[in-house]
């Protein structure tokens, strides 16, 4: 079969054209902000006019910075197991205030932009800031992978981290997003979490059923939840999000 | 044209009718991270290890957390029972019915209410055909742990000791009750 040979390389690669290869340094390493500052990034995918591709990577960082600011998670997973079959039933809810939103669309300051191949990037502060000393504002390629991507997350005192995973997505900025959210849920697994499991088993004279149902959930309310570091494994066409947030 | 339409009909018809496609690799041993087949083990933490099986990453990830998190719970009412018993051995508090029975009452309360800090220390995730194998280990603090017991041990002999309070002052009502009855006689 040597034409599939060259045949599944060839569209390994088609796939990866929807990942991303290129970006700005603060997308992969948010800065850390001055006192009283926050910092968010926003994205989009690539647009025929920079105006509305800035416009909606804008849009995304608005939303990004009021979720940063003050937000309520509400997370329930379910699974029912009975021997036979699986059910898992995750439910993720989050709630952030139009006030807060309209606070940030009035009182924002484009720090950094950039426009890859793949699409625009825009680093806003809130409240507004005129300037800031970015450590690196190069576009480059991925890093080395780090190693919270495998679950050694930071030991920071007075923090606390969450780390979001996903795979598979045709479109880059669909991933990014959903990692960015999987990585603020997964902070509130870490802080608190309330967990009930109920084993049941029935017999008769020729067979034993084993169900289980495991309940878990949390209701939080966070401020500052911030993604701090974002690393995109090309191997595995895996987006990986790292939340932080102060303990409270 | 013909000829170049009917191959590209029959490629995909071959490759379904040969399976000659990739073959869909299957989970060995060798894949299966060693802390999942043998969690670490420590005096001050609880290790407990969860897999899950999914088409998704994302929900391949949050099945082998709660797993692993399911597993440390219901590792956790054990402990807390233990370590209950040696205390109220240790300082001969209680009879033996009302200790048990306090021991009890504490632990399934500290295991059913929350895990406060408990992580999810190593992950891996594996390709299993088109699924996601994820293997997740989570570690809770023992110290977590036994302030946790000592907080609901405080608010269970509260809670104990109101009740014996409120009990005591219902027989005084019943004894006053009585004593009314046979001042009427």
């Amino acid at each position: 079969m040597p034409a599939l040979r060259v045949l599944l390389p060839l569209l390994s690669l088609q796939l990866l054209t929807f990942a991303q290869q290129y970006i700005p340094a603060w997308f992969e390493n948010l800065p850390s902000a001055p006192a009283g500052y926050t910092l968010a990034v926003g994205y989009s995918g690539k647009f025929n006019s920079n105006l509305r591709a800035r416009n909606y990577a804008l849009n995304t960082a608005f939303t990004i910075m009021a979720k940063q600011l003050n937000i309520r998670l509400l997370f329930e997973l379910e699974e029912l197991n009975d021997g036979r079959l699986r059910l898992l039933n995750p439910t993720f809810k989050q709630f952030y205030e139009e006030t807060i939103l309209n606070n940030v669309k009035a009182d924002y300051g484009v720090i950094d932009s950039s426009i890859t191949a793949e699409g625009y990037f825009i680093l806003i502060a809130y409240p507004r800031l005129e300037r800031l000393n970015l450590p690196d504002n190069r576009d480059k390629n991925w890093g080395p992978r780090p190693s919270w991507v495998s679950g050694q997350l930071p030991e920071e005192k007075g923090f606390v981290y969450g780390l979001g995973q996903v795979a598979r997505y045709r479109s880059w900025v669909r991933a990014w997003h959903d990692a960015d959210e999987h990585a603020r849920f997964d902070i509130g697994k870490n802080l608190n979490i309330k967990a009930e499991s109920t084993t049941t088993s029935q017999r008769d004279n020729r067979k034993t059923i084993e169900s289980t149902v495991i309940k878990q959930s949390y209701d939080l309310l966070l401020k500052n939840v911030t993604v701090v570091a974002r690393w995109f494994d090309p191997a595995t066409a895996t987006y990986y999000a790292l939340a932080r947030a102060p303990r409270q | 044209m013909k000829k170049l339409i009917i191959l590209a009909l029959l490629i995909p018809l071959m490759l379904l009718v040969f399976n000659c496609g990739p073959e869909k690799p299957k989970a060995k041993m060798g894949d299966i991270p060693e802390w999942y087949l043998n969690p670490p083990q420590a005096e001050d933490a609880i290790y407990q290890a969860g897999d899950a099986l999914k088409m998704s990453m994302a929900l391949a990830k949050d099945a082998a957390d709660a797993r692993a998190r399911d597993a440390i719970a219901r590792t956790i009412e054990v402990k807390v029972s233990n370590m209950m018993k040696d205390f109220m051995q240790q300082s001969g508090m209680g009879q033996e019915a009302e200790a048990l029975e306090f021991t009890s009452s504490v632990s399934k309360q500290v295991a059913s209410t929350v895990l406060k800090g408990c992580k999810i220390v190593k992950r891996e995730m594996k390709t299993e055909g088109s699924q996601f194998h994820g293997y997740s280990l989570a570690e809770y603090n023992l110290n977590t742990l036994v302030q946790e017991t000592l907080n609901e041990a405080r608010k269970q002999k509260a809670l104990y000791n109101e009740a014996k309070a409120n009990l005591s002052f219902e027989d005084l009502e019943k004894e006053i009750g009585k004593l009314k009855e046979v001042g009427k006689e």
